[in-house]
């Protein structure tokens, strides 16, 4: 599984990182999200998924 | 009305009468939102001039990243950009209401000056701060077995905090914290608006005078942020400047009380979610706090203005129609939360709009969280028993604003302070913040606060 985060649409509010922690990683600076790895470890891929669902801007999309 | 008037108003067939400042809209708001969704998800609502209405998750989405849609204010009142308030604010013939009144691209130009005092790993540096101010409430109460977690808990913390990060002495807190909570109380049409927009003039002057001095002689914080940006070259104009603070004022006190204090009254009608809560902190805290940013709603919605004709989700409308985006409404969208009107503690899927949708999202989110997560927890730990009484507490009679409590009054088993009482706590905080820098961007300073 791989995942993008769309940086026109992401605006910074983190539940992505707050779900799946291992797998975004936020700006420093405005709390953007970006994917720790394209591709999502087996291991993480449920917590991906529920990311996706949960962005309030829908910014997250997965390639199965 | 003439054949043309009714041509014109073609669009608006979908009506619904909305007035959210009315006690009505509060005490009926679960009633009058599957109404709205069922029937009509996007309304022309004749109140406040004529303004249109989007209740539902699609419409709210659509219409909050919308282009056509301006958060603009017109001060001279010659256009129909009268940005987020409907009705117009009394507050909004002095000053904008900062980033959330303005448009691109000047809304980032401003806004980018504060995201490095305000992002995540900004706020975490003030994670021990922030437990440092809680312990000091709690402790001033925690011997008597009684607390108003509004007026001994939730009034202070954010309001000490804000003041922090903005650059201002922290034994100010009160100048600040009566006017920004009176001022979103207060109905716009309420005969006490006059004076409570008097009180908010009274702590602009207090503003002012910081940001005078301030200037004169820098120290860290979001007033020195604004006053060093540069704009083509050129300082942001003083009434920008007093615009955005007022914001950072005003979204920063009572949006987090309110949550505060309905979490918390929550908890004590439901012991066992409490109890669970406490057990299960460590993977129940985060989606906890997000389902009741989602059910309580704090900031309910926001205004803004067409700035051109334009179709959304097949609804059309015409450049000046007022418009507004009920995040409240949408959150209780069927289509996207299952059971909308139950609060479930780890709800899956929770993209709720409680901060927003789109670039204006708060930008005050991560110290939102942070202190609310601090407050809950420490009740949680000190107080477990707390129960709050119904008798006495008093929820603002409307929400048009924030949905919002005055006062929460509860008893608990006593327990025993931790350490000095809150004026003690605050002299020893100015004095870290000013030794550390504790204001200071995370550009500049990436450690978390030393509490000594």
């Amino acid at each position: 599984m791989k995942v993008f985060v769309d940086s026109q649409r992401c605006q910074g509010h983190t539940l992505c990182s707050m779900i799946a922690p291992d797998s975004f990683e936020l700006s420093d600076i405005d709390g953007t999200s970006s994917p720790v790895n394209e591709v999502v470890p087996a291991d993480q891929e449920d917590a991906v998924r529920e990311a996706v669902h949960s962005c309030p801007e829908q910014a997250i999309s997965i390639e199965e | 009305m003439s054949v043309d008037d009714i041509a014109d108003n073609d669009h608006k067939k979908n009506r619904y009468y909305f007035d959210r400042h009315t006690p009505e809209y509060r005490l009926q708001f679960e009633k009058i939102t599957e109404e709205m969704h069922s029937k009509c998800p996007v309304a022309w609502s004749e109140t406040y001039d004529g303004h249109w209405v989007a209740a539902d998750s699609k419409h709210v989405f659509e219409l909050a990243r919308c282009p056509a849609v301006s958060n603009h204010h017109d001060l001279t009142g010659e256009t129909p950009y009268q940005g987020i308030t409907i009705p117009k604010a009394q507050r909004a013939t002095v000053v904008r209401g900062g980033i959330l009144e303005m448009d691109e691209p000047e809304h980032s130009t401003y806004r980018g000056a504060l995201n490095p005092y305000l992002s995540p790993a900004a706020v975490k540096r003030w994670q021990p701060f922030v437990d440092e101010i809680v312990r000091a409430a709690l402790d001033e109460k925690i011997e008597s077995g009684h607390i108003d977690f509004v007026d001994d808990l939730a009034n202070i913390v954010p309001a000490v905090l804000t003041l922090a990060m903005m650059g201002i002495e922290l034994k100010k807190w009160m100048i600040y914290s009566e006017p920004a909570h009176l001022s979103v109380s207060t109905p716009e049409h309420s005969p006490e608006a006059e004076r409570v927009a008097q009180m908010n003039r009274q702590m602009g002057i207090d503003l002012l005078t910081n940001m005078v001095e301030i200037k004169e002689n820098p120290r860290p914080g979001l007033v020195n942020a604004l006053l060093q940006l540069r704009i083509d070259g050129e300082p942001a104009p003083e009434l920008e400047i007093m615009g955005n603070l007022g914001l950072i004022i005003g979204g920063g006190f009572d949006t987090t009380t309110a949550l505060t204090a309905h979490a918390l009254e929550w908890l004590s009608e439901n012991p066992d979610k409490r109890a669970l809560l406490g057990r299960e902190r460590d993977t129940l805290l985060n989606p906890a706090t997000e389902e009741f940013l989602r059910y309580f709603t704090p900031a309910p919605g926001d205004g803004r203005t067409f700035s051109e004709d334009v179709e959304v989700e097949g609804q059309k409308f015409k450049a000046g129609e007022r418009l507004w985006i009920s995040w409240a409404m949408a959150n209780r969208d069927p289509s996207v939360f299952d059971e909308p009107n139950e609060l479930v503690l780890d709800r899956k899927g929770n993209r709720h709009f409680s901060f927003g949708i789109g670039v204006h999202r708060c930008v005050g989110s991560n110290v939102a969280r942070t202190v609310f997560k601090s407050m809950l927890t420490a009740v949680l730990d000190r107080m477990p028993d707390y129960v709050c009484d119904p008798e006495r507490t008093e929820h603002y009679e409307t929400i048009g604003v924030i949905q919002g409590m005055k006062h929460l009054p509860a008893t608990f088993t006593p327990g025993e302070r931790l350490g000095p009482g809150l004026d003690e706590t605050l002299d020893k905080l100015q004095r870290i913040c000013d030794d550390q820098g504790l204001a200071r961007p995370i550009t500049e300073r990436k450690e978390a606060a030393v509490i000594d």
